[in-house]
């Protein structure tokens, strides 16, 4: 029984502790909550959602005692709770210190739903009333969304409007919201209540954000990048300009501000091209980038020279077209991962086309600056070898059988 | 075997290889079926991707001129890229306002075709995708090859 008193205070504490929750700092309220349950573990905040898991998984709360009590099951399993006294404070000793536990309990009004005043009275009631309202609810939470993370976010995401703009409008919101519901289509409803209050809290963010945009002046106190995101959010509100706002610390010359998106848009198209071209992952810098995309375009022409000419020399079939392409599909597929390094392989033989794959595979990993200088050296080598054939005449088709068996031996 | 007819590559291949056989029944030279070839290569390319982009444009113009009168039209087409590329340095160089990449802007400008009058940004755009479709290319000649060869 002294527990229970004990636990009573404690939870009559934190009734109190939520209702003042809007006016109080979350760290004065987290403070308060970890002095309550005795400190929690300092677990990470991936883990803020263990505690509610241990606790749906916790046994059942058997049927309500005093089902008189409130309207909804939600409410009337409160008093359920209050039965099991196997659940104690011991379960909240997990709770993650500051900011989860801060939000959730602004979530708990919400899903605790309809009227407040009973919430308090709830927690008020002897036994575990807090505890037990988690596995009551959040197993909602976890219907809803698969992750912790995600209902991390959603609490994070109510968090700003609880705290900021207009919590009593939300607090109002929910018995409205909620109140024409049954027992069975709550959990969809505050399903469905999260996903509204998520994304009416991203809505006003963003009108948060809209406004003070509209408020400061062109001075340097936002970062380049939020504020385009809130250029492109706010296009549909203003008129359609990219808004650009100076960083900190740099001119807000107009001319300046357009160089440096102009510069921006270029070093973009210069990260775009580094994933084209093969091994310019660690290239920092425009012109030895450029550089390397000088190279690359150079040996892909010369590639395409070099094919060409064997395909002049190589005398196609007369039925051609459909069943080559087909059966060039299979090999395309294969052939489109080989880099530069392999094309002198696909000469001859598909015993040394096969060969080149895995020769060309293995080397890929090799520093692809090399590549170049290997392609160079390769290529006169093929030259010599198709022009020590007597390459002039159509007759040496059959040569490129034994050309092709040498050449697998590179 | 599901053939993507829509594809740059599938649209490059056909073009390509009807452009081939044409070449082979026509010419017995190795040089001049080579020098076909080649321009067969990029010109059936541009024809694949369409006017849609600056460098495909530049090269079907410069494969059609090469068809018919090979010298003189190059002699003049390069006097009018010339004069373009004044004109458009200026701008490029007004625009860009760092000398860094100044020369290797110079040589990828030569390399790209229709890459004279360009500015650094739409450049790079038009190094990107010639850098796609240059890869596509030389992965079907090259499936091309292969099959010819090995049957």
């Amino acid at each position: 029984m002294g527990d229970d008193g004990s636990s009573h205070m404690g939870y009559q504490h934190s009734g109190e502790i939520m209702l003042n929750s809007t006016s109080s700092s979350m760290n004065a309220r987290s403070m308060t909550l970890n002095s309550v349950y005795g400190s929690g573990s300092g677990s990470g905040s991936g883990s803020g959602w263990d505690p509610m898991v241990s606790l749906s998984q916790s046994g059942n709360f058997g049927a309500s005692s005093m089902g008189s009590h409130g309207e909804l099951t939600k409410s009337s399993s409160f008093p359920n709770l209050i039965e099991n006294q196997g659940i104690n404070n011991s379960h909240l000793v997990n709770y993650p210190s500051d900011p989860n536990l801060a939000q959730m309990l602004p979530k708990l009004p919400m899903f605790g739903g309809r009227n407040f005043p009973d919430i308090a009275n709830h927690f008020g009631l002897p036994g575990a009333g807090v505890s037990h309202t988690p596995h009551a609810l959040f197993p909602q939470i976890y219907g809803s969304s698969k992750s912790g993370l995600d209902e991390k976010r959603g609490c994070q995401i109510s968090d700003p409007r609880a705290v900021g703009v207009s919590p009593n409008g939300k607090r109002k919101r929910d018995p409205e919201s909620l109140s024409p519901t049954d027992e069975n289509t709550e959990g969809d409803l505050q399903k469905d209540h999260l996903s509204d209050a998520s994304g009416q809290k991203e809505q006003d963010d963003k009108k948060l954000k809209n406004d003070q945009n509209a408020v400061t002046t062109s001075s340097s106190k936002q970062t380049g990048k939020q504020v385009k995101e809130n250029s492109q959010g706010d296009d549909v509100n203003k008129q359609n300009y990219i808004h650009v706002r100076a960083r900190r610390g740099q001119a807000t010359n107009s001319h300046s501000l357009a160089e440096r998106v102009r510069r921006e848009k270029i070093s973009e198209r210069m990260r775009l091209l580094q994933e084209l071209v093969p091994g310019c992952n660690k290239i920092t810098g425009k012109a030895v980038m450029l550089d390397e995309i000088i190279n690359y375009v150079q040996s892909l022409q010369q590639q395409v020279e070099f094919l060409s000419m064997k395909l002049a020399t190589v005398n196609p079939e007369l039925n051609f077209d459909i069943e080559r392409l087909l059966s060039k599909d299979i090999l395309s597929s294969r052939g489109s991962g080989l880099s530069v390094l392999g094309f002198d392989q696909g000469m001859g033989s598909s015993h040394a086309f096969t060969q080149g794959i895995h020769q060309s595979l293995t080397a890929m990993p090799n520093s692809a600056s090399q590549y170049h200088h290997m392609s160079q050296a390769v290529w006169d080598g093929d030259l010599q070898s198709l022009l020590q054939m007597g390459f002039d005449s159509n007759s040496n088709v059959g040569g490129l059988g034994p050309n092709g068996s040498s050449k697998s031996e590179l | 075997m599901s053939l993507n007819l829509k594809s740059l590559r599938t649209r490059f291949a056909l073009r390509f290889i009807r452009a081939l056989k044409k070449i082979h029944h026509q010419e017995k030279s190795f040089n001049k079926r080579y020098y076909k070839v080649k321009v067969a290569a990029d010109a059936s390319m541009a024809a694949a991707v369409g006017p849609r982009r600056a460098w495909s444009r530049a090269l079907l113009s410069r494969a059609r001129l090469g068809w018919r009168c090979r010298a003189q039209s190059r002699r003049e087409s390069v006097e009018c890229w010339r004069r373009k590329r004044m004109h458009g340095h200026g701008h490029a160089r007004a625009a860009e306002g760092q000398g860094q990449g100044q020369a290797q802007a110079q040589e990828l400008r030569s390399l790209v075709p229709g890459g004279e009058a360009m500015d650094l940004q739409n450049l790079l755009d038009e190094t990107a995708h010639y850098i796609k479709c240059l890869t596509t290319q030389v992965n079907v000649m090259r499936g091309i090859v292969n099959c010819c060869s090995t049957s």
